[in-house]
């Protein structure tokens, strides 16, 4: 029985970690092995990932100080997120305005930001975005439960 | 009878040949024997050769020949006359990375590219799609060009960038082929020539590598990178997706080559920053005289907003997005590298939205 996780949680990363690490797919033309310290922010929780080679080698629950020592970091609002997950659960991967390029570009800031400054290191988000897309295209597998928006 | 033929085939035996005792004497010659690189998790990557004698990348590289760094060159060869011969003029810590990642994350759009996906459009977009290709296929060729023309002129004891850019090359090569291809494959075919200043521009650069690397990066690279990213949002089909996406992440490897190599070089050579800022600005005037010719704007325009009719107003919004896009990246990098950055005092071309 496949059981729901929440988003974000440490058990719902580890699970899209297992999908994306055990499907060839992800491995081949546009992606490839990928060396790099990624932080995700979403709705307060950090959380940071590492990519070694062909896989995701960690998950792990963290705070915002950590965030100097990813590479970059994704921060978006959740309903972004919440919407970029609903889209990929229905595609099986992320299609239109829900690809990491287009949300990046839909929003002023952008989604990848960096804590250090240093302009190769958040350049990583460029040269392994598809690897990233990948990454959330394979929580298509995962079935998953949202927090309930935030009260305004 | 017999006697006659042995004799025949005794005269026409070849004489043994006077073979001398070998001595062996080229063995034994090597700057530094018992030499063993070890594999690290990534494989045996090229910076993992990097030990000893052979780490030893240096600040100038005299050898006039195609020694490879860490052999023992020949001596009365004549020079071939390399003019990149100083670290500072080239290299970039990341060079052997980015060779690795650019073989490593290889593709063919021969068949990683669904063009299956691809079905007929409006003849007003498959126009302007084609349009676009055109001109993505001449800054390929000119990307070819530039980085092959600098290519020979560099000393091979930094062979890593010497790698690298030729990795470059063929990344350009493979961009050459997949707009080709999507330009060809819809009942479409190329359209104008780019009028190209900017093109010149950087096929001219004579200056030195660092200048040119300065207009590769900060102007070309980095446009075509928000260009594609922008194509991608309003792209048509996966097959269009796909060769974006892969071209981006492509593309991004010289930019980080460029934005790496001009941080060292900077970092050594402080009266640099007058020459590279020289470049950049003459390269934003060139390419922004390209701009005002309507040709690339209008096809964007339309590939933007799906068509003739909604181009003048959304697309032509969605394209100012675009230039603002750039400018702003453009800026933020200049600062990165501690280049002076004002965006009021670049061409209007990249403040569409400025008043007077």
């Amino acid at each position: 029985m496949v059981s729901t996780l929440r988003f974000p949680s440490i058990e719902w990363l580890k699970a899209v970690r297992e999908v994306f690490n055990s499907t060839d797919s992800y491995r081949g033309a546009g992606s490839g092995r990928c060396d790099c310290i990624v932080g995700l922010k979403v709705n307060g929780a950090v959380y940071i990932l590492e990519f070694e080679g062909f896989g995701c080698t960690s998950v792990d629950k963290a705070t915002e100080s950590d965030l100097a020592n990813a590479d970059f970091y994704l921060d978006m609002p959740y309903d972004l997120w919440r919407s970029m997950l609903a889209n990929i659960s229905d595609n099986g991967h992320a299609v239109g305005e829900f690809t990491l390029n287009t949300l990046d570009l839909g929003i002023e800031e952008g989604i990848a930001h960096s804590k250090h400054e240093d302009q190769y290191r958040q350049d990583l988000f460029v040269r392994y975005n598809q690897t990233m897309q990948f990454f959330f295209d394979a929580s298509h597998r995962i079935k998953t439960a949202f927090e309930e928006p935030t009260p305004r | 009878m017999a006697d006659r033929q042995s004799k025949t085939k005794s005269a026409d035996e070849p004489r043994p040949m006077d073979i001398p005792e070998p001595k062996f004497n080229w063995m034994n010659q090597s700057r530094q024997w018992g030499t063993r690189v070890t594999a690290g998790k990534k494989g045996l990557t090229l910076d993992k050769t990097n030990i000893g004698i052979y780490g030893e990348v240096p600040q100038r590289w005299g050898d006039q020949g195609r020694n490879p760094r860490g052999a023992i060159p020949v001596k009365g060869a004549l020079p071939i006359g390399y003019s990149v011969t100083e670290k500072t003029e080239l290299w970039a810590d990341c060079a052997a990375e980015l060779y690795e990642e650019a073989i490593q994350r290889r593709w063919a759009p021969a068949t990683d590219v669904p063009w299956a996906s691809i079905q007929a459009l409006p003849n007003d977009v498959e126009v302007a799609i084609c349009q676009v290709c055109t001109e993505i296929l001449q800054y390929a060729n000119v990307d070819i060009e530039v980085l092959t023309n600098w290519q020979h002129r560099m000393s091979y004891g930094y062979h890593e960038v010497k790698q690298f850019l030729a990795t470059a090359s063929l990344d350009a090569a493979r961009r050459y082929e997949a707009f080709r291809k999507r330009a060809l494959i819809n009942g479409g075919g190329l359209g104008l020539e780019p009028t190209g200043q900017a093109n010149r521009f950087l096929l001219e650069s004579r200056g030195g590598w660092t200048e040119t690397v300065a207009g590769l990066a900060l102007i070309r690279t980095l446009f075509l990178i928000t260009m594609c990213e922008y194509l991608y949002k309003h792209a048509y089909n996966d097959a269009e997706r796909v060769i974006y996406s892969y071209v981006i992440q492509d593309v991004a490897r010289l930019l980080t080559y460029g934005l790496e190599h001009l941080k060292f070089s900077l970092a050594h050579d402080e009266e640099r920053k007058g020459s590279v800022g020289t470049m950049i600005a003459i390269g934003l005037g060139m390419f922004a005289r390209d701009l005002r010719d309507p040709v690339l704007r209008e096809a964007l325009a339309i590939v933007f907003a799906g068509g003739i009719a909604g181009a003048r107003k959304e697309g032509m919004s969605i394209y100012f997005d675009l230039m603002e896009e750039f400018r702003d990246r453009h800026i933020a990098m200049r600062r990165w590298l501690d280049l002076p950055a004002d965006a009021a005092t670049m061409p209007r071309a990249f403040r569409p939205r400025d008043q007077g």
